[in-house]
């Protein structure tokens, strides 16, 4: 990209600052998605400065930034969007987390997904419980009719038909549970 | 009077429409970036952080309704130009079905 040339290094400062923070903003997305943005926002920047009619660049420079506004800002939704697109692909935990946390505003949807993965984490907080309070974790039967399941304070006359398969069963149901919500996850982004 | 309120509510109605403007200022035209913002300025007395305009532009073009190209310039910046594409046309005769439609059912309201 072709940077644009000014003559005082103020200027010159100011300019490459914003587009520090355009590239900060941006860092997320695809090498090609970057050098497009960048070169738009320099086009901008350039076409702005090219109408004032006088010389002052260094005003002329921070009216057009100004105007442009903080890139912090008006990219939001561009980094939003390529979050989810990110995390739906990777399945990877971070980006599911950052993803919701920057679409929360988006709408109820995510928010019922970021209690789907609230309700992933409890799954996996038993396994902790387990070992440390073997009795009172686990799948629990009452006269052969379900009670409960987790973590529970009063197992009296209950019996835990799972014992220490309660572990596994947990982590294999949890990685279930995951898959099918970043599955709906990737469903509801492409609707 | 709610000022809050009918501040936030101005906004969402900015960000609802902007799409269609940029949608109606695109019909039969071609404009780089910097040119539709002064164009969106001119036509509508909406005022707007002139970077907003780029998610947007991002995702028209995502959704097919627009295409862009870049244009080589002699100052060595290129401008990229764009223009609505025939999907975005028949989406936008939908819009303004629907804006035409709205519009006289509020105007009844009023």
């Amino acid at each position: 990209m072709k940077n644009i040339e000014f003559t005082s290094t103020t200027t010159e400062r100011i300019y490459n600052d914003y587009l520090k923070r355009v590239e900060k903003c941006i860092a997320i997305l695809s090498k090609e998605d970057k050098k497009e943005m960048l070169m738009e926002i320099n086009s901008h920047i350039f076409e702005g400065i090219q109408r004032f009619s006088d010389n002052n660049e260094t005003d002329n420079l921070l009216t057009v930034l100004e105007k442009l506004g903080m890139p912090e800002e008006f990219l939001k939704p561009v980094i939003a969007n390529k979050k989810i697109a990110q995390a739906v692909s990777t399945f990877n935990p971070k980006d599911v987390l950052q993803a919701l946390l920057l679409n929360f505003k988006n709408g109820i949807i995510y928010s019922v997904f970021a209690l789907l993965y609230l309700l992933l984490f409890v799954f996996l907080f038993f396994i902790v419980t387990k070992l440390i309070f073997p009795s009172k974790t686990g799948l629990f039967y009452l006269d052969e009719k379900f009670k409960a399941f987790g973590f529970i304070k009063n197992t009296d006359g209950m019996n835990d038909i799972l014992g220490f398969w309660f572990i596994p069963l947990v982590i294999l149901s949890a990685i279930i549970f995951y898959l099918l919500i970043t599955l709906l996850l990737r469903f509801t982004k492409k609707q | 009077m709610n000022n809050l309120f009918v501040h936030k509510w101005t906004a969402q109605v900015k960000k609802g429409v902007l799409s269609f403007i940029v949608l109606n200022i695109l019909q039969g035209n071609e404009y780089y970036g910097y040119e539709l913002i002064e164009e969106v300025k001119k036509n509508t007395e909406i005022e707007i952080a002139e970077g907003t305009l780029y998610p947007l532009l991002i995702r028209l073009k995502k959704e097919g309704l627009v295409t862009s190209k870049w244009v080589e310039q002699e100052s060595g910046i290129p401008r990229k130009y764009y223009s609505i594409s025939e999907d975005g046309e028949t989406t936008l005769q939908k819009m303004k079905k629907y804006w035409i439609n709205m519009n006289s059912s509020i105007q009844k309201l009023l």
